[in-house]
């Protein structure tokens, strides 16, 4: 593996059971229906990038980051930090020392902050978990500090989450994310809960923070301008698959995949020089039955006989790669 | 020119608390003319929602509409008793609102929701009624409407439901709809899709749109005009393109370099120092001064909604009599 290689994920898939219970399912003769949100996702993260996660409701995005820190294990593939497995059982005694390298902000702060915690006590909690603070003293100059460092003063750590706005709180997750000395960051949607004014403050804030630390982000997010401010790569989720992964520059001034255009195509557009905004076909389709081959082909303009029983795989040009067969064999 | 569908006058929204009267939305005035979509754009709490909910008399105590007027056609309609606003709302001024699982009931198969709307406001039969659900289904773009018609509210999907609800506010031909964030909610493929018929509606059926939501990218879109709003004021109140390419209002201007932009490069973005400001605490003249950039001694005092070109404004920068203070500083 590249020394540059943070975060790497390989063939990362769940699958959740929705079925109905047992006896529900004996009585009325229906079989188990599962739901697969991620589908043999591969990517790698190098250090110091931002690396973002796109697609619509349902794409499987939360998914991948939830994987990605641990929250919940993957029904196959894997996801290894600097070369130590997140998963596999031989690693458990050097993924202890990894935890704190990883942390995560959530998209919502008005739910992902105890409320009946002091706001010191949140940022407090990484330090008192690993033990990387000597006494009471150390920590509550930490805890000044990272108050200092977002934004905040040092007097509202005596303060309860609900009087803060949002964007405070946002701030007090990211202190929390910080306090423990991460390189990775996985962000999943942290400004969708936020006005734009204060967007702008909180993504300013993570870029200084990533440039002053050296920070690695998985940034994960719905909307493309947002990401195209902040990534370096980006990839794009459909139906749990990664249809393209590229640079931010080239993504956004040649996407290759139809799904990308079309996504790209949708953004309102704030100059509004008159171009015309595409009514995009339909709609993403049920994850319970993915239509077969290309899970993009009902809503594809360029889609062939090929892509309705074929599943295409990645191929690279330059730096980007896409899965579609159109753009493989060179048709678009 | 004919008189405008909907005219506020000097809108004043107060809540009574055990702090004293909180001013929600202080001294709004705005006219929106028949095919007209006005885009109402403001940060959480600047008042826009609440602006929405007055015009269709659907302010909640302890709100309450402490001065001003709201005409519909030139017809006060602010001081109606409850009865009479119920047979104006539905029929005359339709609503769409963010959350389109919330705003159906999901007990009823859309198709009786939509007929006893129509039966509420029209003079047809239950059959007419029925047939007219079914073109109205159709005309919102859902297919198959005869056999959608009897499903419920959790078969459909997000843009498919914000699209009932749209046919909902169509049901009695309504002159004025109010949209309160209708594509917040929804992806941007599908966004894409309400805007589009948002806008033909508009154009088809001369309906008035008065359209409440925080993102620029489909007021740029959608809208003829754009009021901003800040602190429950009108900042500034003109022609879209005006707004979006030459704003006057500091706010406005610091609003439009916050927005995250596709063509714009991997660069920092432009933000507006503190946040609005709370209820409990609006400042003293303009209430944007303290964040502004511009601010001088006349901010102090509240500057009026005064015409700036093809826009108004009300910013002491653009106005020319600018009061007595600034000549001591």
């Amino acid at each position: 593996m590249s020394p540059d290689v943070l975060v790497k994920a390989d063939r990362l898939s769940r699958v959740f059971d929705v079925s109905k219970p047992w006896l529900n399912r004996v009585i009325e003769r229906e079989p188990r229906k599962l739901v697969i949100a991620v589908a043999g996702l591969s990517f790698a993260i190098m250090r110091r990038e931002t690396f973002a996660l796109v697609g619509e409701s349902g794409s499987g995005k939360s998914t991948v980051a939830k994987m990605v820190v641990g929250l919940i294990p993957p029904t196959a593939g894997d996801v290894q930090l600097d070369g130590v497995s997140m998963f596999a059982r031989e690693d458990e005694g050097k993924r202890r020392q990894l935890r704190h390298r990883i942390q995560m902000i959530f998209q919502d702060p008005y739910a992902s902050l105890n409320p009946r915690w002091r706001v010191g006590d949140i940022i407090a909690e990484p330090l008192r978990a690993f033990g990387l603070a000597a006494d009471a003293a150390a920590i509550e100059a930490r805890v000044c500090a990272l108050l200092r460092l977002v934004g905040l003063d040092p007097a509202d750590a005596v303060k309860y989450p609900h009087e803060f706005s949002g964007g405070q709180r946002q701030r007090i997750a990211i202190a929390r994310a910080l306090s423990a000395n991460p390189e990775f960051i996985v962000c999943d949607e942290p400004t969708s809960a936020l006005d734009v004014s204060v967007q702008a403050q909180i993504l300013n804030l993570m870029r200084d923070l990533q440039d002053q630390f050296g920070l690695t982000y998985l940034f994960i997010s719905h909307n493309l301008a947002v990401v195209r401010h902040m990534a370096n790569r980006i990839g794009v989720m459909y139906l749990g698959r990664l249809v393209e992964i590229a640079p931010a520059r080239d993504l956004f001034a040649a996407p290759r995949h139809p799904y990308t255009r079309m996504l790209l195509d949708a953004v309102p557009d704030l100059t509004a020089s008159g171009r015309p905004r595409k009514a995009v076909e339909g709609e993403v389709p049920n994850p319970i039955a993915p239509p077969p081959g290309c899970t993009f082909h009902p809503r594809c303009p360029y889609a062939f006989d090929r892509c309705r029983g074929e599943r295409p795989d990645m191929t690279s040009a330059g730096a980007s790669l896409a899965a579609c067969h159109a753009v493989a064999e060179g048709r678009i | 020119m004919t008189a405008p569908v909907l005219s506020v006058r000097d809108l004043r929204i107060e809540f009574a608390t055990r702090r004293g009267r909180l001013v929600a939305v202080d001294g709004v005035s705005f006219d929106i003319a028949a095919g007209e979509v006005l885009g109402v754009v403001g940060e959480s709490g600047a008042g826009k929602s609440l602006t929405g909910s007055a015009v269709i008399g659907l302010i909640e105590p302890p709100g309450r509409i402490a001065g001003g007027e709201i005409l519909l056609r030139g017809e006060r309609i602010d001081n109606l008793p409850p009865s009479r606003m119920r047979l104006l709302r539905g029929k005359r001024i339709g609503m769409v609102f963010q959350d389109p699982l919330t705003s159906l009931n999901p007990l009823y198969r859309i198709g009786d929701q939509l007929v006893e709307t129509i039966l509420t406001h029209t003079r047809l039969t239950p059959a007419e009624a029925r047939d007219k659900a079914v073109a109205l289904l159709a005309e919102v773009g859902i297919p198959a409407p005869e056999s959608r018609i009897d499903n419920y509210p959790h078969q459909f999907s997000g843009g498919m439901r914000q699209r009932v609800v749209l046919a909902l506010a169509l049901c009695a031909e309504p002159e004025l709809i109010i949209a309160d964030e209708p594509t917040t909610a929804l992806d941007v493929s599908v966004q894409a899709q309400i805007i589009a018929l948002l806008k033909r509606l508009c154009a088809q059926h001369g309906v008035a749109i008065m359209l409440i939501t925080h993102d620029m990218g489909v007021i740029a879109e959608t809208a003829h005009r754009v009021a901003v709003m800040y602190a429950g004021r009108i900042a500034e109140i003109g022609p879209v393109r005006d707004i979006i390419s030459r704003p006057l209002h500091p706010y406005t201007q610091g609003l439009m370099g916050a927005i995250p932009t596709l063509t714009g490069d991997r660069a920092r973005l432009e933000q507006i120092p503190g946040s609005m400001p709370r209820l409990t605490a609006i400042p003293q003249g303009c209430a944007f001064h303290p964040r502004c950039a511009h601010a001088f001694a006349a901010c102090q005092q509240r500057p009026e909604l005064l015409p700036a070109g093809p826009s108004q404004v009300a910013c002491w920068l653009h106005h020319n009599a600018v009061p007595a203070l600034e000549a001591s500083s």
